[in-house]
């Protein structure tokens, strides 16, 4: 079996053995959706870096006790998710960096003037990014990470019915969204 | 009743289908959507609707560009991290010690720290026949008591791996410590007064420094 075709879990399993090759490999596979992941959760590249690195050294450090149970995106995800919310408490106060200031979104436009600048997808690719982060992150999870409602509710650690509402208010929002800035769907 | 328990059949199915565009919508809920696709309407305007907001959030993370260089920093915190028993053959003894000790949480590892250098004061002793030196907490590895050093103490919070890559991307090694109130000794392998100068500089603009000190400086007097 080629590094290409070798199965996420199997490189796991030689993760536990010591080989280093195998999560350089696994970093190489998962690095970016990861830290995309904790941008979007936390709003900061400098923290997401920092963030992302860590997931990949807690791998090496728990390969040995990973039985499998869930994909290792989805675990991987799951160990992001919850160190950034860590950080997060930890340092609420501090990461206002202009790092952060980079991506605050450039206020010189109201949102109605913004809408009427741009077109139908970029105007929903904005609303998405406005939403609540509880709903952003199902709607991450679902549509770019290609999760299902199981390995989302095991990301963000809560039950399956609660994806589900998240999910349901969080198209609900982008619908009103979209009508108000005069793309009507017929939903909501 | 929960808000999932009010949902018209519509909305169940708006709610269901980025796990249908997804792939991973199955049994009774997968057969749900394909039968409303197929006779309601609206269905297939609400399945382009939700395409859009596929493409929307792709579009939203993927302009989102890692760090180029993310990988060889994550090689050099891997090998910062990993213990003796992984490292490759021919590590000193030294190496593999602070192996260990980054691999540890911070709290504990600081609290370790002192057992790792009291082991160097041990060693130290052996090696060099009990001849004293200069400074009571110095180790042995490479003369490492001889050289230029400084005196730096770290934040409560500087993480094990950062300082380990740091000290191993410029040469720098713990020579001793820490003291009781946490001060390190960091032997600086310059040669002139202006090297030291500059490396001492680098170590206080570090993130992870608390306080750096200047100790023993190359015999130009910089």
């Amino acid at each position: 079996m080629t590094a290409a075709t070798e199965t996420d879990r199997a490189l796991v399993d030689r993760v536990a053995k010591g080989d280093r090759a195998a999560v350089r490999l696994l970093f190489m596979r998962h690095h970016a959706r990861v830290y995309r992941f904790v941008v979007r959760q936390t709003g900061s590249e400098m923290m997401a870096d920092d963030i992302a690195n860590e997931v990949f050294l807690e791998l090496w450090r728990q390969a040995p006790g990973f039985e499998g149970r869930s994909e290792v995106s989805t675990w991987l995800l799951g160990i992001a998710r919850f160190k950034a919310l860590s950080m997060l408490r930890k340092k609420k106060e501090d990461w206002i960096d202009d790092d952060d200031a980079a991506q605050v979104p450039d206020s010189a436009d109201t949102p109605e003037v913004a809408t009427m600048k741009e077109d139908k997808g970029a105007a929903l690719r904005r609303f998405v990014d406005a939403l609540p982060e509880e709903h952003r992150s199902v709607i991450d999870l679902a549509y770019y990470h290609g999760q299902s409602v199981t390995e989302i509710g095991e990301v963000l650690n809560i039950p399956v019915a609660t994806v589900k509402t998240r999910m349901f208010y969080a198209r609900k929002k982008l619908g009103e969204a979209l009508k108000a800035a005069g793309y009507d769907r017929g939903w909501p | 009743m929960s808000a999932a328990d009010k949902m018209s059949r519509r909305d169940e199915m708006e709610t269901l289908l980025p796990f249908y565009l997804n792939g991973s919508l199955e049994g009774s809920d997968l057969e749900a959507v394909e039968e409303w696709l197929a006779t309601d309407p609206a269905a297939m305007a609400a399945l382009g609707e939700a395409e859009a907001e596929f493409s929307g959030t792709t579009a939203a993370n993927e302009a989102i560009r890692p760090p180029a260089d993310a990988l060889s920093r994550f090689a050099k915190a891997l090998d910062a991290e990993a213990g003796p028993v992984r490292a490759p053959a021919g590590r000193s003894w030294l190496a593999q010690a602070l192996g260990r000790f980054t691999a540890m949480p911070a709290t504990v590892g600081w609290a370790a720290a002192a057992v790792l250098l009291a082991l160097v004061v041990v060693q130290s002793y052996v090696h060099t026949g009990g001849k004293g030196n200069d400074f009571e907490i110095a180790g042995a590895e490479d003369d490492l008591a001889k050289l230029p050093f400084a005196l730096v103490k770290f934040k409560p919070d500087a993480k094990m791996s950062d300082i380990a890559v740091f000290l191993d991307q410029n040469g720098l090694k713990i020579a001793g410590g820490p003291t009781a109130s946490g001060v390190f000794r960091i032997a600086i392998p310059a040669k002139t007064g202006a090297d030291y100068t500059k490396l001492v500089g680098l170590i206080a603009a570090q993130p992870f420094a608390e306080t750096v000190i200047e100790g023993r400086k190359p015999v130009d007097g910089g």
